[in-house]
C-alpha cells in the first residue's frame, strides 16, 4: 500500500520536491530531471485499467485511475517536466525548482485522479506553486502580477469546490463523472471553475497577464499544464456539450486577434496558447470519438511545440534581456540555432506538413467538418491563418530579423537550454514524421490519414498565400507600444474601488463596532464594579458618606440577605 | 526574401493547383470544394482580415498607453 502510494507519479514528484531541499546544490539540478524520468516509467509500468484506491471516512478516494486518455495526458506531463528540467539546469534557485516539481506533480495528480477529493487536492496545489514560478522574478511588478495570478485561481477554485460539494451532495458519489449536456448547479459551477484555468474568454485574462512575466524557465512549465490539465478534465466530464464548440472557436479567433495587438514576445505566446486550446475545447464541444482524439492528439503536441516556443521566446529574453518586438530585431545571426530551434516549433503550431501541428490540428479541424459543423470547421482554419502569421511570420521576423529598434547586447545562451530546445525540436518532428507513434495510444481507435492528397493541397495553398499576405501587410504588423486592454481590466482598474470596498470599508465598520463594544464592555463594567451598590439600600453616589464607608453598605446589604433567607426558611418550614 | 523563395513558392502554388483540378475527387465533402483554389483565397482573405479587422479593434478601444495600469 504505502510502496503504491509511493510510485504514484504525482506523489514521486513532490516527495522530489522535499528531497530536492535537503541536497546539496551541485547535484540539486541533475536530480531534478530524474524524478519525472520516474514518473514516466511508473506511468508505463502499469496497464490501462489500473487503479488505485484509499478508504477516507464513507467515501472511497481513487488517487490513481489509469486509462488511454489519462495515459497520453500524464506521459507529455512528465516528458515536458524533463524538458523544462533540462532548460533549467543553469539556475540557482530552489524556490523556482521545487514550486515547478510540484507544480508538474500537481498536473499528474490531475491526469490521474479518478474522484473530485484528489482531483481538487491537486488542481489547488498546481495554482499555488504556479504563482512562485511568477514571485521568483522578485520584483514589485511581478509581486503583483503573481497575487492576481493566484487570486484569479483561487476564485476560480472556490467556484470549483462549491460545484463538486454540490455534486458528492447530489449523487452521494465521489468518482469523476461525465456530466450529460444538461446545465445544473453542479455541473455549471465546475465547469466555470474549470473554465477559468482552461482560459476560456471571458475568463482567460491570467494566462496573458501572468505568463509573460514569469521567470524565463517558469514560463515553460507554465505553458504546458495549467491550461492542458483544464483540457484533460473537460474531455473527462464535458465531451460532447455543444457550448464547448462555440466557445472553442471564439477561444481560437480571440487569442489571434490579441496576438496581432501583442508588444511582448512572450505574451504573444501566451494569446496563441488561448487560441491553440480553442481547437482543443471546440473538439471537446464536437464530441464525436474522432474529435475527442483530435483533442487528446493537439494537446499532446501542442504541449512540446508550445514549450519550445516559450523555450525560444525566453532565450531571446535571457541573451538580449528585452522582450518587446518595439525593441528587437537583426540579431537572428548571433543566435542561428535557437532560430532555427523556434522556427521548428514554429512551423509545428501552424501545421506544416512533416511536423506534429499537422497531424492533430487537422484531426480536430476535420472532425468539426465530419460531425457538420462547417462554419466552425471555416473559421478554426482561419484561425490557424492567424496563427501561422503571428508564431511563424510576425514574431520572428520582428524578433530576429526585420530592423534592429534598439541597441541589443547578446549574451551567450547556457548550452543546456539549447539542449532542451533540440529535445522539444526532436519531438515536434518525430510526431509529424511518424504519426502512429501518438496515433496508437489515444483513446480511441484512429481511423485518420493527415497525409492525404487533399490535406497537403490545402495547407500548401494557405500556408503560401498566408505568407504572401504578410509580406504584402508586414508593415501594419509592426508591434505598437502599447498595452492592449482584456478582460483582467475588471478586475485591475477597479482595484481601488475593490479595495475601498472591501478593505477600507470593512475597516470602517469594524472600527465603529470596536467603539460600540467598547463603549458597551466600559458601562457594564461600570455597573458591575461594584455589585454590592445594587443592594446597598441608602446607596447615593453624590453622598460623601456613602462613598467614604461603602463597607457599611455592605454589612447593611448582608444583613438584610441573612434575615431575608431566615425569614424565608421559617416560611417554608412552617 | 530572395528570388528563389519567390520562385519556390509559386511552382509549389501551381502544382498545388494541378493536383486539385485533376485529382482531387471529394468535392462532395464541403460545398466550398466548388470554389476552384479555394483554399487560396481563404488563406489570404483570413489573412488580410486578421491584421485589418485586428488593429481596427486595437484602435477602436483595446490600445493604451503602457502605464495605464499604474496610475
Amino acid at each position: 500500500m504505502i510502496i503504491d502510494l509511493l510510485t504514484m507519479p504525482a506523489v514521486i514528484l513532490i516527495l522530489g520536491a522535499f528531497i530536492l531541499s535537503v541536497i546539496p546544490k551541485q547535484v540539486r539540478s541533475a536530480t531534478f530531471i530524474v524524478f519525472p524520468l520516474l514518473a514516466l516509467v511508473s506511468i508505463w509500468s502499469v496497464p490501462n485499467g489500473f487503479s488505485l484506491t484509499v478508504p477516507l471516512g464513507e467515501y472511497e478516494l481513487i488517487l490513481v485511475q489509469l486509462d488511454a486518455l489519462s495515459r497520453v495526458f500524464a506521459t507529455i506531463f512528465a516528458m515536458v517536466a524533463v524538458i523544462g528540467g533540462i532548460y533549467a539546469y543553469h539556475i540557482d534557485d530552489l524556490t523556482q525548482q521545487t514550486s515547478a516539481l510540484i507544480y508538474a506533480g500537481g498536473a499528474l495528480g490531475v491526469a490521474m485522479a479518478g474522484d473530485y477529493f484528489t482531483f481538487y487536492v491537486f488542481w489547488e496545489l498546481m495554482a499555488v506553486s504556479s504563482a512562485y514560478l511568477i514571485w521568483a522574478r522578485r520584483t514589485k511588478e511581478t509581486d503583483a502580477v503573481g497575487m492576481r495570478y493566484l487570486l484569479v485561481h483561487i476564485f476560480g477554485g472556490s467556484i470549483l469546490l462549491s460545484g463538486i460539494i454540490w455534486h458528492v451532495t447530489e449523487s452521494g458519489s465521489l468518482a469523476i463523472t461525465h456530466f450529460p449536456d444538461e446545465y445544473t448547479v453542479a455541473s455549471v459551477l465546475m465547469l466555470i471553475g474549470i473554465s477559468i484555468n482552461a482560459a476560456i474568454p471571458p475568463l482567460h485574462a491570467w494566462l496573458a497577464d501572468a505568463y509573460p512575466k514569469a521567470t524565463i524557465t517558469g514560463a515553460v512549465f507554465m505553458s504546458a499544464f495549467t491550461t492542458k490539465s483544464a483540457v484533460y478534465v473537460l474531455i473527462r466530464m464535458y465531451s460532447g456539450w455543444e457550448l464547448l464548440a462555440y466557445a472553442g472557436v471564439v477561444m481560437a479567433l480571440y487569442g489571434v486577434v490579441y496576438a496581432v495587438l501583442a508588444n511582448d514576445i512572450r505574451q504573444i505566446l501566451a494569446y496563441h496558447i488561448v487560441s491553440q486550446v480553442g481547437y482543443m475545447v471546440a473538439g471537446i464541444g464536437i464530441g464525436t470519438e474522432m474529435a475527442i482524439n483530435g483533442t487528446t492528439a493537439h494537446a499532446f503536441s501542442h504541449i512540446l511545440y508550445k514549450s519550445l516556443l516559450f523555450m525560444g521566446a525566453g532565450a531571446v529574453l535571457y541573451a538580449t534581456g528585452k522582450s518587446k518586438l518595439t525593441e528587437l530585431g537583426g540579431f537572428a545571426s548571433k543566435m542561428k540555432v535557437v532560430v532555427f530551434l523556434y522556427m521548428i516549433g514554429a512551423l509545428s503550431i501552424s501545421g506544416f506538413p512533416l511536423f506534429n501541428g499537422f497531424i492533430s490540428k487537422s484531426m480536430v479541424v476535420s472532425a468539426a467538418g465530419y460531425a457538420h459543423f462547417e462554419t466552425i470547421q471555416l473559421l478554426l482554419i482561419l484561425a490557424s491563418v492567424g496563427t501561422f502569421l503571428h508564431t511563424g511570420l510576425k514574431l520572428p521576423y520582428f524578433t530576429w530579423f526585420g530592423e534592429s529598434k534598439s541597441e541589443i547586447t547578446v549574451k551567450p545562451v547556457p548550452v543546456n537550454m539549447i539542449v532542451a530546445m533540440g529535445i522539444g525540436a526532436f519531438f515536434c518532428t518525430l510526431f509529424g514524421v511518424y504519426p502512429d507513434l501518438l496515433y496508437t495510444y489515444l483513446p480511441y481507435g484512429v481511423d485518420w490519414e493527415p497525409y492525404t492528397v487533399y490535406h497537403l493541397v490545402e495547407m500548401t495553398q494557405i500556408l503560401i498565400f498566408t505568407f504572401i499576405g504578410f509580406w504584402l501587410f508586414r508593415k501594419k504588423l509592426e508591434g505598437d507600444n502599447k498595452i492592449a486592454l482584456d478582460t483582467d481590466w475588471f478586475y485591475r482598474k477597479p482595484a481601488d474601488y475593490v479595495r475601498f470596498l472591501f478593505i477600507d470599508v470593512t475597516a470602517i465598520l469594524f472600527n465603529i463596532a470596536e467603539k460600540l463594544v467598547n463603549k458597551a464592555t466600559a458601562a457594564v463594567n461600570n455597573a458591575f464594579k461594584n455589585p454590592v451598590q445594587w443592594i446597598h439600600p441608602i446607596h447615593d453616589e453624590d453622598t460623601d458618606t456613602s462613598s467614604y464607608i461603602p463597607d457599611i453598605g455592605s454589612v447593611v446589604g448582608f444583613v438584610i440577605f441573612t434575615v431575608t433567607l431566615f425569614v424565608l426558611s421559617w416560611i417554608v418550614m412552617w | 526574401m530572395k528570388k528563389w523563395h519567390w520562385i519556390a513558392m509559386a511552382v509549389l502554388t501551381v502544382i498545388s493547383l494541378i493536383v486539385e483540378f485533376t485529382y482531387l475527387a471529394d468535392y462532395k465533402s464541403h460545398w466550398w470544394n466548388y470554389v476552384p483554389a479555394f483554399y487560396i483565397i481563404w488563406g489570404f482573405v483570413s489573412c488580410a482580415v486578421i491584421i485589418y479587422v485586428s488593429k481596427w479593434l486595437g484602435k477602436l478601444f483595446i490600445f493604451r498607453e503602457e502605464d495605464y495600469y499604474d496610475h
